[in-house]
C-alpha cells in the first residue's frame, strides 16, 4: 500500500528584497528556499501510518513539482523515512498555477495508485490552499481540507478524520479511500532526522520524472494551460501610521492631541 | 550554495593552529565554516576565504541577513562594491562600529540613520552627529532610546527638541542628574513619573514628588528606596491598588503595615506581601488560608515559610501552590518524598528539579514517564551518571537537553549527543567546554550548517586561547 505526500519547497523573504526586471516575482537572489512548513507535518502523518503497519506494508512517496533545487527539500523527506522521492519537472511547466501543479500531481498519483494523497493545508509562500483540491478534482477523489486529527488504517476502505472549522470547532467525517487530505499544523508532533538518516538519505536516488512519464503534454502545463496568470508584483505604498506608546493615561492623551491637531484646534 | 566536500576521515586529528585550521576549511570548501574562521585567518588566507564566501550574489545577500555573520565578515561585505547590502549590514546586530561608521559615509540611503541611530554599536561621535543634524522625529526618537546613547547626545535632544522626547530621554540609564531635574520640572506627570523611576533621581526632586497627590507620581515614587516613614504610612492606605502593591515590597516596611497589607481587599497586595521574607509565622499561617491560589502559591515559593506551613501548602487544591511547596529550595525531604507521588506530573516534575533530592528519590522519579519529570531528573545536577547515561537516549528532545543543560554531566555522558538528531543540542554540544576539542571534531561535517559554524567559532576562538590550555584539550583527546 502506498501513501503519497505532495510536498512543496517554498520561497521566503526578508524585509528588503527587490522585483523582477519583468515585475512579476521577486529577484531570484532574495528568496530563501525550504520545506513548506504544513509538508513536513503530512509527511509525519504518513510515517505514523507506516511505523504502526508491519514492516514493508507501507510505502511513502514524497513528490514534488519544481526545478533542481527542490532535490534539497525532497532529501529532507527521504531522511525523515520516507522510501521514494520524485521530482517531476519540464520546462514547460514553467508558470504552472495551483490548478494545473494539481494536475501534474494527480499525473504522479495516478501511476503510482496509492491508497492515500496527503498535502498540506496550504504553501506558506502562496497561500493559495489549492494543490490538494486541484489533486482531487482531476482524479475525481474524495477530498478533505485542513484535517486535525486522522484515523486510518492501511488498506482501510474509509478513513475518520477531524477537520478544524472556525471558532475552534472540529467536524468528525468518515471519508472514503483513497482520498486526497490536506493536513493541519498540529496534526503531529514532526521528527528531526536522524544523522543516520540524513547520511542514508544523501546516498538515496530521487526519480527525476518528465512529462512523458505523467502521460501529460506541454499544453496541458504550464503558464498557457494555468486558468490564472500573474499580472504583477507591487509593494504596496506605506500609508501613515503611527504607534501611541506608553501608559493607557499617556496613549488617551496623546490621542486627544492627534485629534485636535487633525480638527485644527490647538493643543 | 554549491556543495562542499569533505576532506577529512573520522580519525584525523584537530587542527591545532589557527593557520592549520584556515588551511582545512579552505580545502574542504565549506561555505559555513570559512565564515566562522574568517577572523583568524592571514591575509592570504582571507583572501581565499572571500573569494569563496563572496562567490555569488545569493550567498552575499544571505550571509548580510544570517543572525551569525560575524562582525569582521560583515565589515568584508560591506566594502563590496555594487551590492545591495548597506540596509542588511548596519541592521544585523553584529556591524561593528568602524562598520557602521563606513556605511554612513558611503552610502546616501536615508533609510540608514534611522538604523545607525538604533544600532547599539554605533559609535558615539556618529550618534552626537546624528543628534545635532537630524530632524526625523522617528531617527531622533530611536536615538534617544538607543542604550548606548552618551550623556552628550541625550543633551543635546533635551536642548533641540524640549519636551519632545523627555519621557524617552528620563527612562535613558546614561540620563545625568542634572539633566533629569530639568526633564522633572518641565515635563508633564508622565515624565516627572518617568524622572522618579530612574535610579539616579536626585533626593530634592524625590522630596518634591513626596508633596504630591498624582497617582502616577506616588507610584514611581513608592519604588524609591529611601522614603519618610510618614509617607510609607499614608502610601498603604492609598486608594490605589499599584502604590499598596509595590509599597507591599518594599524592605523597610514595618511590621504593622506588613500585617495591614496581608489583610488588603486587593489580591496583588497581599500576592506581594507573601513574597516577603520577614513575615512571622502567624502572618504565614493567614495567607496560608488565603482564598486567592496565586497568594498561596507564592507564599508556597518563599524561603522563609516554615515546615508546618509547606506542608499544609503541600495538600493545596491547586496543583500549582503543591507545584510552588516542591520548588521552595528549603522544602523537606519527607515533604519532596510525598510530593513526587502527586497525582499531577506537573508537581512531580518540580520535585526532579529541586537540588535537595536525595539519589535515591532521583532514582525513582527517573521511572516517570513524564516528560516534565524526566526533564528535571535530566537536568537535576545531582542526578548520578548512571541515570544520566540512560536518559541521553530519551526519544523526548526535552529529555536529551536537560542532560545537555546538567552541569554535573561530564564528557562520558555527553559523547553520544553528537550525534543527537536535534541540531540545536549538537550546537549547544560544539560551543560546549565538557568536551574536548578532538571529541567534536566528528562535528566537522554535520549535515547541518548551523553546527559546523559553531564547530568551527568555537575552534577559530580556541585558537586565540593560550597554547597551554589548547595542550590539555588535545591530551584530554
Amino acid at each position: 500500500m502506498k501513501i503519497v505526500v505532495a510536498v512543496k519547497q517554498v520561497a521566503a523573504l526578508d524585509e528588503d528584497f527587490e522585483i523582477r526586471a519583468d515585475g512579476l516575482d521577486v529577484e531570484e537572489d532574495f528568496l530563501m528556499y525550504d520545506l513548506n512548513e504544513w509538508d513536513d507535518y503530512s509527511l509525519e502523518e504518513a510515517m505514523k501510518i507506516k511505523e504502526a503497519a508491519a514492516e514493508g506494508a507501507v510505502e511513502v512517496i514524497a513528490v514534488s513539482v519544481g526545478p533542481e533545487r527542490v532535490d534539497e527539500s525532497l532529501r529532507k523527506c527521504l531522511a525523515k523515512g520516507a522510501d521514494r522521492a520524485i521530482r517531476v519537472w519540464d520546462d514547460a511547466m514553467e508558470g504552472s498555477d495551483a490548478v494545473t501543479i494539481g494536475r501534474i500531481l494527480a499525473g504522479v498519483v495516478k501511476k503510482e495508485a496509492p491508497a492515500m494523497v496527503f498535502a498540506g493545508v496550504q504553501s506558506s509562500d502562496q497561500a493559495n490552499a489549492a494543490t490538494g483540491m486541484a489533486i482531487a478534482a482531476t482524479l475525481d477523489w474524495p477530498h478533505a481540507a485542513v484535517v486535525a486529527e486522522l484515523d486510518y488504517q492501511p488498506g482501510a476502505n474509509s478513513a475518520r478524520i477531524k477537520r478544524e472549522l472556525e471558532g475552534g470547532l472540529l467536524q468528525a467525517v468518515e471519508i472514503d479511500c483513497p482520498a486526497v487530505l490536506t493536513l493541519q499544523l498540529g496534526i503531529n508532533k514532526p521528527r528531526y532526522a536522524s544523522l543516520r538518516g540524513i547520511k542514508q538519505a544523501a546516498a538515496k536516488p530521487i526519480e527525476h520524472w518528465a512529462l512523458a512519464d505523467i502521460g501529460l503534454d506541454a499544453a496541458q502545463v504550464g503558464a498557457t494551460a494555468a486558468l490564472s496568470r500573474v499580472r504583477r508584483m507591487e509593494i504596496p505604498v506605506k500609508g501613515r501610521a503611527q504607534m501611541i506608546e506608553g501608559t493607557i493615561a499617556e496613549q488617551a492623551a496623546r490621542l486627544i492631541e492627534i485629534i485636535k491637531e487633525y480638527k485644527g484646534e490647538t493643543a | 550554495m554549491s556543495p562542499q566536500r569533505f576532506l577529512s576521515k573520522s580519525e584525523s586529528l584537530v587542527p591545532m593552529t589557527a593557520q592549520a585550521l584556515v588551511a582545512h576549511v579552505l580545502e574542504s570548501g565549506d561555505f559555513y565554516a570559512a565564515a566562522a574562521v574568517h577572523a583568524i585567518a592571514d591575509a592570504k588566507q582571507r583572501q581565499r576565504l572571500e573569494e569563496r564566501l563572496f562567490s555569488s550574489r545569493r550567498d552575499v545577500l544571505m550571509l548580510a541577513r544570517w543572525e551569525h555573520t560575524p562582525a569582521n565578515v560583515l565589515d568584508a561585505l560591506a566594502r563590496l562594491e555594487h551590492m545591495p547590502l548597506a540596509r542588511r549590514v548596519v541592521k544585523h546586530r553584529n556591524t561593528g562600529g568602524s562598520t557602521l561608521k563606513h556605511q554612513f559615509s558611503q552610502s546616501e540611503d536615508p533609510a540608514l540613520t534611522g538604523l545607525l541611530a538604533l544600532h547599539p554599536n554605533t559609535p558615539a561621535p556618529l550618534l552626537l552627529q546624528i543628534a545635532m543634524g537630524d530632524h526625523d522625529q522617528v531617527v531622533l526618537k530611536g536615538l534617544a532610546r538607543n542604550p548606548s546613547a552618551q550623556p552628550e547626545v541625550l543633551r543635546l535632544l533635551a536642548q533641540r527638541f524640549p519636551k519632545r522626547f523627555d519621557k524617552e530621554i528620563a527612562s535613558h540609564t546614561a540620563v545625568p542628574a542634572d539633566l533629569l531635574g530639568t526633564l522633572y520640572h518641565r515635563g508633564d506627570k508622565f515624565v516627572r513619573a518617568a524622572v522618579l523611576a530612574h535610579k539616579h533621581v536626585p533626593e530634592v526632586l524625590v522630596q518634591q514628588a513626596a508633596k504630591s497627590s498624582e497617582t502616577l507620581i506616588l507610584r514611581a515614587l513608592v519604588k524609591h528606596p529611601q522614603l519618610p516613614a510618614a509617607l510609607v504610612e499614608t502610601l498603604s492606605q492609598h486608594k490605589d491598588n499599584a502604590i499598596r502593591s509595590a509599597l507591599a515590597t518594599r524592605a523597610d516596611l514595618p511590621l504593622t503595615l506588613t500585617a495591614r497589607l496581608a489583610l488588603d481587599e486587593c489580591d496583588s497586595v497581599r500576592r506581594a506581601v507573601a513574597c516577603r521574607t520577614d513575615l512571622p509565622p502567624a502572618l504565614m499561617q493567614l495567607l496560608a488560608e488565603d482564598h486567592d491560589p496565586w497568594v498561596r502559591q507564592w507564599l508556597g515559593r518563599n524561603p522563609m515559610v516554615g515546615k508546618q506551613v509547606l506542608q499544609k501548602l503541600a495538600l493545596d487544591i491547586h496543583e500549582d501552590v503543591r507545584r510552588a511547596v516542591a520548588r521552595n529550595p528549603n522544602c523537606p525531604i519527607t515533604l519532596l518524598e510525598k510530593l513526587a507521588s502527586d497525582h499531577r506530573s506537573w508537581v512531580r516534575a518540580a520535585v526532579a528539579y529541586q537540588p535537595n533530592v536525595t539519589s535515591c528519590l532521583m532514582a525513582s522519579l527517573a521511572r516517570d514517564s513524564a516528560v516534565d519529570v524526566l526533564s528535571g531528573v535530566a537536568a537535576n545536577p545531582h542526578t548520578a551518571p548512571a541515570l544520566l547515561k540512560r536518559l541521553v537516549f530519551s526519544e523526548e528532545l526535552d529529555v536529551r537537553r536537560g542532560v545537555i543543560m546538567n552541569p554535573a554531566a561530564g564528557p562520558e555522558v555527553l559523547l553520544p549527543l553528537l550525534q543527537d538528531p536535534y541540531y540545536l543540542h549538537r550546537v549547544l554540544l560544539a560551543s560546549s567546554p565538557k568536551l574536548s576539542d578532538q571529541d567534536k571534531w566528528q562535528l566537522r561535517d554535520d549535515p547541518d550548517a548551523r553546527v559546523r559554524f559553531a564547530l568551527f567559532q568555537w575552534l577559530a576562538g580556541r585558537a586565540l586561547r593560550p597554547v597551554a590550555d589548547r595542550y590539555f584539550y588535545r591530551r584530554k583527546a
